[in-house]
């Protein structure tokens, strides 16, 4: 259905076209002529169809961001563009156009109806994102390969396939069988229900390739899993400042830099040292990452228990608030019944006025609520703050002692290293251990100094690390106080407060408005 | 009870040694005798000394007088008769060791007499019906009953409570000398306490109750099954949960509540006054139930603990039953074991043994052990046989000590305590006697301020099963409360409340209903619609989710459960009818109640922003006014309103609806902050908010509607109240039983056929030659000549019948052909016709006689054939040939 570029002028999608458009698709008749009056907004439309158009290339939509339906079709359209902003499309008709690749649609996470019959695709491909994909029409296209269908697999929802038409249908019986056996979950496909008799059968011709597929999608499945639950374990870690403290890597990480030390194990005697020192080493950090664990579900107890308190208090309050405003609905409503019954102007004055300093009262009410809820706040924050502030520095203590610990260790290992180092060096000046060591470990051993100095920076390093680990838990731990200490006194006691402020007096005016407005008709 | 009381004391700790438990029927045989003696000896010497005195004139005098005999007028006891046909001989006579029993038990007897002279005598071997005397024991029959309601004690009591009609001892003093057998008990329906607890006792056996018949003294009441004392127990009330007001759990970091700025003294002293004020309205109250109470009381006895009674003990242990209880054989319910009701204890007795209470019974029942293997406080008669288990180890030590060194003498007299079987027969019941539950399916009972009524199930033709009337005062003439219960409904009502006091009346329904009626409350007084009424619906079943409609004639409030729309609530206001003028149009939809006021409140619906979801939407129809409440977002405590006055021609249809917003609409937005709807959106959704009016109009008159039809419904099914049968009721459903009839009889007819298939065709030439056993050779020739003959004869003597009707039809066609030929030029049309349909009709059956003719000529050899085969085959003659 390709028309020809030379006999049609291509047309662009230009504001003209988009505001003509939206008029004649917007309301009619009397909000027609209100809406005209106003303008339309083109991030209000949700319903746009610019077919017919002769349009040669996507463009300008990025207003619509509201838009939900999409209709381009019959159109010279070549390359699918101009979409990203349109997040909220779920049905978009591409029909009738000149498309060669699917693409641009990577945005579009909500769609749920796509339509590009009769255009010149040669493979589907690049929709992994459209996962609520229900209605897929690619029928009269270019597409050669069955085996391209699977990729259809990955859309769960997916219920109705219409792709006749297109070069691997030749074989209709063939199409047919392979698409109802490899795509399990389709209801409809060429715009036929597909029964129960037809996928049996199918499901018996391509039995073997389907278990495999299946199969495979499976293992890949469980791995996504596991993956995610170790994501999240290492989150929790993470929140708990003890990350990868279950393992080895902070003792890795001693020697990762460490060349010097490296060689140094090879010396004769280290290996047993070494392994005692990992073991002890290792136990004291399994320590601190239990610790950290246990005292990082204290503190989230801990925030829980006060964001319940926090949130019990706010309805509390709000549910005062909402009686008091409630009893003197009821108060207005009467009142203003009242005052449509009487015609004397001066008791109606006097009324007036009375309920005037019903209003003010009304104000003194809710405002006082406001402030009594304030200072209840202010208290169980500072409550709250106190109690952070100890449970995190009892943390930082502990899990300085048990670094303090990793240091000793590290210490009494030097100084066994020191030991193993000396007497290695005098082996190696009596030339015992001529093959034993590396050339690379003997360069070490030229004289005393070079030696101690290599042992004693291997240490230094070693120190550093476990002093990094330190600071990095530290600082960490405070910077999340601190920020979380500060979100709660904006969001809880200043911006709350403004908010509900705002609130109060709002309402008061609209109430004072009201009544000066009667008034006002009254009067005369 | 005095006199179990009196004699006591001396009875307990000296006499009945524990070691000597089993001395008593050791000893008896001994002391029998001399008993027996003495008091014979005894009455004799008393005749004798009173005539000694006698001068001759005052003999003379005595002759006299004798002569004039008074005879008292025999008071005729209403000893039933029985006719002893009736009965096995089980029941008329006593087997060998039934006699040895008996005399084993006339022993103990005689021995407790003689130790106690002071106590009431026991009932051990009452007569039955044929007037044979039995052991207590073998009276009770443990059967099973295939009836799952007797599987249970609360149950089977209950059914034996309602099964039987009581009798009442008399004198209420003296025990019964005669004991029915429970067979005999559930034919007629009656019984005394004794029987009545026999039978429950045989029921509760079987189904695996440690159950006993207790011999004792009850409260008048007790005995005479007066529970006009007690709270009907379909009235009492359940125990009220009382929930406790979940204490606000006191959190870490829960808010200071704000300072309190009364004063204390203040408050105290105002507590105190409500204090005061509580406590003397409390005693007040406390005064009012005391003098209730006392009005209340029974009046005085003078017969009181000496009314015997017998009932039932269940003791723990078996069937989970976790504490031992009575039962109370009349009215069926439980009664704890320290019950004031019962008095005192004589004996109990199940079927395997009979133990003779030796507690103190001053205090009545309070404080009995019911430990029956400990024989100091109950003394048994059957040694060996049960359960002696006596819970405190060192007088156990005794006892099997004491039991060792009688052991070898007593071998001889234990060998024959066993019990023998029991002489009742097997307990029947019919499905359709225990389904009528009461004698003749009624029963009515009497309580406090209550009557209580039962009907078996399918009597009433309403279906009704219980009738529970509720009195304000004692002597039942002020009507407070009628609950009928019914069951079988067609139309599945269940329970009807009629509350008298405020003319209220609460039908409640079981699911199943059209329109999903759950129950339905109305005044008696006006049952029309538009009237004040409630009506609660299972709203599961409803699409439209309808929980519950109350009305009053100018008021209609629905609550809703789980509907898509998020609405809980509608209500709506009616005017008063308008008087028409004119022409009516239509009948019913004509002349409605026009709507003032339609109020519809929503749910939350998450999915929508607080602003933009309605809370409530009132429709002040007579103001044309539409108001909206939008909810009130999480943080805020104020929510915006909308108003909208409607256009002035907006009832015109197809009308385009003019816009002025400043006077059509105003709205209050909490967020000032928020830019304004435009005016298109505002104008949609007016011109929505129309169509939910209209919308939400119809659904008001379809309710309307549907009360109305409710109503109508339920005036057919009070009036016709057909009852419901089970599938598997054979024995009531109709359809079912006339289905199996059906099977039946076809079933009969084939056996019939069969029957007849097989008749002998030999039999009546046997006949002829006298049924001889066995026939003889030339006998069976000839018996084989005649039968082919008579064949012979009889298809030869059907062919020719047939060839003679054949010829009759032929002659009579003839007749009438020629004179049809005579006639035919004169002859009116109908005539002809006549002929002609004559001629058409002979011609068929001169045929089909012809076609019978020849059947029969062609099939007549194979039926001669074929019987001469049988002949040959039959067992009778086949020996010859």
């Amino acid at each position: 259905m390709s028309r020809l570029y030379d006999t049609v002028e291509p047309s662009v999608i230009d504001e003209d076209m988009l505001q003509r458009a939206v008029e004649e698709q917007g309301p009619k008749e009397e909000a027609g002529k209100l809406a005209k009056a106003e303008g339309i907004d083109f991030n209000d439309v949700t319903n746009l169809r610019l077919d017919f158009k002769n349009i040669l290339k996507i463009d300008n939509l990025w207003e619509f961001t509201n838009l939900v339906k999409l209709q381009l079709d019959n159109n010279i359209i070549e390359k699918i563009e101009g979409m990203e902003l349109l997040v909220n499309l779920v049905w978009l008709d591409l029909s009738f156009n000149n498309i060669e690749v699917i693409e641009g649609l990577g945005t579009l996470t909500k769609l749920q109806d796509l339509t590009v019959y009769n255009n010149r695709i040669s493979r589907i491909e690049n929709m992994d994102n459209l996962k609520d994909l229900q209605v897929l029409s690619i029928g009269n296209n270019q597409l050669t390969e069955l085996e391209n269908l699977v990729y259809l697999r990955k859309f769960k929802k997916l219920k109705t396939l219409n792709a006749t038409g297109n070069p691997f249908c030749e074989n209709v019986e063939t199409y047919k069988q392979y698409v109802v056996a490899y795509l399990s979950h389709l209801e409809f496909l060429d715009y036929r229900l597909i029964d129960e008799q037809s996928k049996v059968a199918a499901k018996e011709i391509y039995a073997m390739p389907i278990d495999e597929i299946i199969h495979n999608e499976e293992a890949e499945e469980r791995k996504q899993k596991e993956n995610e639950i170790k994501q999240k374990e290492l989150q929790i870690h993470t929140k708990a400042y003890v990350e990868y403290l279950d393992g080895s890597s902070l003792f890795d990480s001693m020697y990762a830099e460490d060349s010097d030390g490296q060689r140094l194990n090879e010396m004769p005697g280290v290996d047993e040292l070494l392994a005692g020192f990992k073991e002890k080493f290792l136990g004291v950090c399994q320590k601190i990452f239990e610790y950290g664990l246990s005292e990082n579900e204290k503190r989230q107890a801990e925030v829980n228990q006060f964001w319940e308190c926090v949130e019990e208090a706010k309805t509390e309050n709000k549910e005062a608030g909402m009686k008091i405003i409630g009893t003197f609905f009821e108060e207005r409503k009467r009142v203003l019944a009242e005052l449509g019954t009487i015609t004397d102007n001066q008791v109606i004055d006097d009324k007036i006025e009375a309920y005037q300093s019903q209003i003010n009262e009304l104000w003194d009410k809710l405002m006082s609520l406001e402030l009594q809820l304030v200072d209840q706040l202010e208290d169980v924050i500072k409550d709250f703050e106190r109690n952070m502030q100890e449970m995190v520095s009892t943390f930082l203590e502990n899990v300085k002692a048990h670094l303090t610990q990793c240091r000793d260790l590290e210490n009494m290992h030097h100084e066994r290293m020191m030991e193993i180092s000396i007497v290695t060096l005098e082996k190696v000046i009596k030339n015992e251990l001529d093959d034993e060591i590396t050339e690379e470990l003997r360069m070490l051993f030229v004289d005393k100094d070079t030696i101690i100095g290599a042992v004693s920076s291997s240490h230094d390093l070693h120190l550093l690390k476990i002093d990094n680990k330190e600071d990095d838990i530290e600082t960490r731990i405070k910077n999340w106080l601190s920020a979380m200490m500060e979100k709660i006194r904006n969001e809880e006691e200043i911006k709350r407060n403004r908010v509900r402020v705002v609130e109060i007096n709002h309402q008061i005016d609209h109430f004072k408005e009201e009544i000066d407005n009667l008034d006002f008709l009254q009067g005369p | 009870m005095e006199s179990a009381s009196e004699e006591s004391p001396g009875l307990v700790p000296t006499d009945l040694d524990t070691t000597e438990g089993a001395d008593v029927t050791n000893d008896s045989s001994e002391l029998t005798a001399d008993i027996g003696e003495d008091q014979e000896e005894g009455s004799s010497e008393n005749v004798e000394g009173e005539e000694e005195e006698l001068s001759p004139d005052a003999e003379a005098l005595k002759v006299e007088l004798a002569k004039i005999v008074v005879h008292s007028p025999a008071i005729e006891k209403k000893e039933e008769k029985f006719d002893p046909a009736e009965f096995p001989d089980s029941y008329k006579n006593n087997l060998p060791k039934e006699l040895l029993i008996l005399q084993y038990s006339d022993n103990f007897r005689r021995q407790y007499v003689h130790l106690y002279r002071d106590r009431k005598p026991l009932f051990l071997n009452p007569v039955n019906e044929c007037g044979v005397e039995k052991f207590v024991c073998t009276t009770i029959n443990p059967t099973q009953l295939p009836y799952k309601e007797l599987y249970d004690w609360d149950t089977a009591a209950e059914f034996v409570a309602d099964y039987l009609d009581f009798e009442t001892l008399d004198p209420p003093y003296e025990l019964p000398t005669r004991l029915l057998s429970p067979t005999t008990v559930l034919k007629r329906q009656k019984g005394n306490c004794f029987e009545y607890s026999t039978l429950l006792c045989s029921f509760l056996l079987s189904a695996g109750y440690d159950a006993y018949v207790v011999n004792g003294y009850a409260t008048k009441e007790t005995c005479l099954a007066d529970e006009t004392r007690e709270i009907c127990p379909l009235l009492q009330k359940k125990e009220q949960k009382v929930e406790e007001a979940k204490k606000k759990e006191l959190k870490k970091y829960t808010v200071k509540p704000p300072r309190d700025l009364q004063s204390k003294f203040e408050l105290k002293m105002e507590q105190r006054k409500i204090a005061a004020k509580e406590a003397e309205e409390a005693k007040r109250r406390q005064e009012e139930i005391e003098r209730q109470l006392e009005l209340e009381k029974p009046p005085p006895d003078p017969l009181y603990g000496l009314r015997i009674h017998a009932w039932i003990l269940v003791l723990s242990g078996k069937r989970e039953v976790a504490e031992s209880f009575f039962i109370e054989p009349f009215t069926g319910l439980p009664y704890p074991v320290d019950s004031t009701n019962y008095l005192g204890i004589e004996s109990v007795w199940n079927n395997t043994n009979y133990w003779v209470n030796m507690q103190d019974c001053s205090n009545g029942v309070q404080g009995l052990s019911y430990d029956l293997g400990d024989c100091t406080r109950w003394e048994y008669m059957f040694p060996g046989l049960d359960k002696p288990l006596l819970q405190i180890p060192e007088t156990e030590d005794d006892l099997m000590a004491g039991l060792d060194d009688e052991e070898d003498e007593d071998k001889e007299v234990e060998r024959h305590l066993d019990m023998p079987p029991t002489w009742v027969e097997p307990l029947k019941l019919s499905l359709k006697d225990f389904q009528m539950r009461c004698p003749l399916g009624k029963k009515s009972k009497l309580y406090k301020r209550a009557k209580l009524q039962k009907f078996a199930h399918y009597l009433m033709p309403d279906g009704l099963i219980s009738r529970l009337s509720v009195y304000d005062d004692r002597e039942l003439t002020d009507l407070m409360l009628i609950k009928e219960y019914y069951d079988h409904r067609q139309d599945k009502l269940h329970t009807k409340i009629h509350n008298h006091r405020t003319g209220w009346i609460s039908e409640h329904f079981y699911p199943g209903r059209h329109r999903c009626l759950k129950e339905h409350q109305y005044k008696a007084s006006a049952p029309a619609p538009e009237n004040e009424r409630t009506m609660i619906f299972y709203n599961e079943a409803r699409v439209d989710g309808l929980k519950k409609r109350i009305e009053t004639p100018s008021e209609m409030t629905e609550h809703f459960v789980n509907r898509d729309d998020f609405m809980f609530y509608k209500h709506v206001d009616f005017g008063k009818r308008q008087k028409k003028f004119g022409p009516q149009e239509g009948s019913g939809s004509g002349n409605t109640r026009p709507i003032n006021k339609m109020v519809q409140k929503f749910h939350r619906n998450k999915s929508k922003l607080a602003n933009e979801d309605i809370a409530e939407l009132v429709f002040l129809i007579s103001e044309d006014k539409i108001q909206i409440s939008y909810h009130t977002e999480d943080a805020r405590i104020v929510s915006s309103t909308r108003e909208y006055i409607k256009p002035s021609n907006w009832e015109e249809k197809g009308a385009t609806l003019k816009w002025e917003s400043d006077q059509l609409h105003q709205t209050f937005q909490v967020d000032a902050d928020i830019k304004n709807k435009k005016q298109v959106e505002i104008y949609q959704m007016m011109l929505n908010l129309l169509k939910c009016e209209d919308v939400c109009r119809e659904r008001v008159r379809e309710s309307e509607d549907e009360v109305r039809e409710i109503l109508n419904d339920r005036s057919k099914e009070d009036t016709e109240s057909e009852l419901e049968i089970g599938v598997y009721d054979t024995d009531r459903n109709e359809k079912a039983k006339t289905h199996r009839k059906e099977l039946e009889r076809l079933q009969l007819e084939e056996k019939m056929r069969k029957q007849e298939m097989e008749i002998d065709y030999l039999a009546p030439f046997l006949a002829q030659i006298g049924d001889p056993e066995k026939v003889l050779r030339n006998q069976a020739f000839k018996l084989k000549e005649d039968c082919l003959n008579d064949l012979k004869q009889r298809l030869i003597d059907k062919a020719n019948l047939i060839q003679a009707r054949f010829e009759k039809e032929t002659q009579e066609l003839q007749k009438k052909q020629a004179w049809y030929q005579q006639n035919q030029v004169n002859m009116p049309k109908e005539n002809e016709e006549d002929y002609l349909n004559y001629c058409s009709d002979a011609m068929f059956r001169i045929h089909i006689l012809e076609v019978r003719l020849n059947r029969h000529k062609e099939m007549a050899p194979t039926k001669y054939m074929t019987l001469e085969q049988k002949l040959r085959a039959d067992p009778r003659l086949a020996e010859y040939f």
